[in-house]
């Protein structure tokens, strides 16, 4: 009910407020977009080119081939070594591209490591501006290459197709060229079954948790607090985590304690101060300074405006804190669950960082394309497993969960489906008890149980509705806390459970 | 506070804008890389179907694995002499083991009249020419006949050199690519 309800005056605040990062983040998506267009590559519609002037020069370009790949270019290394492809060691590379002039004759001289001449395929790749061009073997170790008619605009490429093993390539190259061939599927599969794996891995370690510190539902009912113990700390001992009902029933806690009052009227909502109570908790005074700044009341406006003026509330996170730090001194947690959870985030942190680095090391060195990229990604999702799990690990302590015990046989007195009978502290006690429903999840069963007694209005909640009944008061109390307290803990940091 | 500490507990924003701008430019990147691509048409050799300056949206996975170039596709090529610098985008027209001639002005697919309804008839084929194209081969032309730099010049190309399939021109205007 809490948790679904958001109705009229709420409903386009609630909306509002994510729509502020919505679009923000889909500026990000958008800036991202236009770079990738921008990014696009031009790709030749190539066009022929015709045969220019000549001027009568011969060129000579000795090109050779070392034992270790390097292709030397007029002695030079050129960037491109040997090519191992699965079934020979090839050479193919531009010798002249755009020479500036023209030449009647090019004539490239390629010496080979081994005498593997006669083995081997060869082509010229002559075009934009040539005349006719030849390959021929010159000896079992040279090969010679000649194009006639070359024009200014012209690209000479050289081709040989040399027996596999006739290079010894250098052992960088050797572990580039073995992992780029492993096939596809093996990358897609491991980058599938490495999240696979955590998933499960991770699930059956969160069922062993639980097994272990498994609380059987209770077959009695505790049909007064087992103890005093704030709402939200329940809801933390329960869920081992802060969620929107532990900030909700805080407010609804405030306000039958008295510290604030609650007023719906027909133009919207608003919170007001009514006392100032010392024994409130460090956590409760940081909600309250969110809520109330420094002022006596609060309207809805106003509160929209604290939480839309950031898009994080170190208040917020403050809140959180105290509540798993109060649930922990009790010794409800062998860790405070917020500080364990963070070990597991920052391994899941960490693996995401180098699964990153990986990803753009392989984009790197690794080409056409670089399927080992996808185990990189693997790990990376994995990752992100790990962060996500880490909240829902186990950690009580005995105490813990025998307290847990009392307070689930609480729970079920709360949701039991028979009415309450009548006594003259009826509405205290469904006033009192309604914030442990809230973190409960059962308040529409708790305000079930009264629907039989004649309904009288809290004295914390002002409303200038007439006859408002036990329906009614919950239909209009329970969105406007729902709006508030989600919208507050959407502000929480995202470093902070 | 320790450095990791401020990034866990007070990096919030930084952490969840990092978070996004990660997910989004690795999801472009592995899309870029594997599947979807934009280019730029430069030049006019694929007139009158492909303009210069058109972007045009290339699926990278078409001819990957057992994905086989259909006859009329439009295909992106690594340019066989210079594979790592140079891409040109054409037409396939022959495939392997077939015999492509180019005869009278027309294209004779093992001595049958190949018929290329993307081209305006009255466009001329030339030089004239005979290719035996090997297995795993395929001959690539671009629509503007006179005025592109193909397999005419530079043989059939492996399938190895085919970077992808030319799907739709998405800018100044939106079409789909004609292969037939």
């Amino acid at each position: 009910m809490l948790g679904g309800i958001v109705t009229r005056s709420q409903n386009g605040g609630y909306f509002s407020f994510y729509k502020r990062k919505f679009l923000f983040f889909s500026l990000v998506f958008a800036v991202a977009g236009i770079i990738w267009w921008l990014s696009a590559p031009d790709y030749k519609a190539d066009e022929a080119v015709g045969l220019l002037g000549q001027e009568g020069a011969k060129l000579e370009i000795p090109v050779a081939v070392t034992d270790g790949g390097l292709i030397l270019i007029d002695g030079h290394a050129a960037k491109k070594r040997v090519d191992l492809l699965p079934d020979a060691d090839e050479v193919r590379l531009p010798i002249v591209d755009e020479p500036g002039r023209s030449y009647d004759l090019v004539e490239i001289t390629l010496s080979l490591p081994k005498t593997v001449a006669y083995e081997s395929e060869y082509e010229v790749l002559p075009i934009h501006g040539t005349g006719a061009g030849t390959a021929t073997v010159i000896d079992a170790r040279t090969i010679s290459y000649r194009v006639v008619d070359v024009g200014s605009k012209a690209t000479i490429s050289i081709v040989a197709k040399l027996p596999k093993g006739t290079v010894k390539p250098s052992l960088k190259q050797t572990l580039v060229n073995n992992i780029s061939g492993i096939d596809v599927n093996v990358w897609v599969g491991l980058g599938v079954v490495l999240p696979t794996a955590t998933i499960v891995i991770s699930i059956l370690l969160v069922f062993y948790q639980r097994r272990k510190q498994r609380i059987d539902q209770p077959d009695r009912e505790i049909t007064a607090l087992p103890m005093a113990l704030p709402p939200a700390i329940v809801g933390v001992l329960v869920h081992q985590t802060v969620r929107p009902r532990e900030i909700a029933a805080t407010l609804v806690d405030l306000a039958v304690r008295r510290d604030i009052i609650i007023l719906d009227r027909e133009r919207g909502f608003a919170f007001g101060k009514h006392k100032f109570d010392q024994r409130l908790l460090g956590y409760e005074k940081v909600l309250l300074s969110k809520i109330f700044n420094k002022s006596i009341s609060s309207n809805r406006a106003e509160i929209e405006k604290r939480i839309n003026s950031h898009f994080y509330s170190r208040k917020i996170s403050v809140v959180s804190a105290g509540m798993y730090i109060l649930a922990t001194r009790l010794g409800y947690f062998k860790t405070n669950p917020q500080s364990i959870h963070a070990k597991y985030k920052l391994f899941g942190i960490l693996s995401f960082f180098v699964g990153l680095a990986g990803f753009a090391l392989s984009l790197l060195f690794f080409k056409d394309p670089p399927f080992i990229a996808f185990f990189w990604l693997g790990m990376m999702v994995t990752s992100l497993l790990v962060i996500t799990v880490a909240s829902h690990i186990p950690i009580r302590t005995p105490l813990g969960q025998e307290v847990l015990t009392n307070w689930l046989a609480f729970k079920k007195f709360l949701s039991n489906p028979a009415p309450i009978p009548y006594t003259p502290d009826v509405w205290r006690t469904f006033e009192e008890y309604l914030p442990y429903a809230i973190v409960f999840d059962c308040e529409a069963a708790w305000a079930r149980r009264f629907y039989d007694h004649n309904f009288t209005i809290p004295g914390w909640y002002t409303t200038d509705k007439d006859g408002l009944d036990l329906e009614d008061f919950c239909l209009s109390l329970f969105p406007i806390i729902s709006y508030v307290s989600r919208s507050l803990i959407a502000l929480r940091e995202p470093g902070f459970e | 506070m320790t450095f990791v500490n401020r990034i866990l507990y007070g990096g919030g924003i930084v952490l969840d804008l990092t978070r996004w701008v990660v997910f989004a430019s690795v999801l472009i990147v592995v899309v870029n890389t594997f599947w979807l691509t934009f280019f730029i048409v430069d030049g006019l050799s694929m007139e009158p179907n492909l303009h210069n300056r058109e972007l045009v949206l290339l699926q990278k996975s078409a001819y990957r694995g057992d994905g086989l170039p259909q006859r009329g596709e439009v295909a992106v090529v690594r340019y066989p002499g210079d594979p790592e610098h140079k891409r040109y985008v054409k037409r396939v027209v022959g495939m392997p083991g077939e015999k492509v001639k180019i005869s009278d002005g027309r294209v004779y697919i093992n001595g049958t009249k190949l018929k290329e309804l993307y081209i305006p008839a009255t466009v001329i084929t030339e030089p004239e020419g005979e290719w035996q194209i090997g297995t795993g081969q395929y001959f690539l032309m671009g629509d503007n006949r006179p005025n592109s730099n193909d397999s005419r010049y530079f043989g059939p190309v492996e399938k190895r050199f085919l970077v992808g399939k030319a799907l739709a021109i998405m800018f100044p205007r939106t079409s789909t690519i004609e292969t037939k």
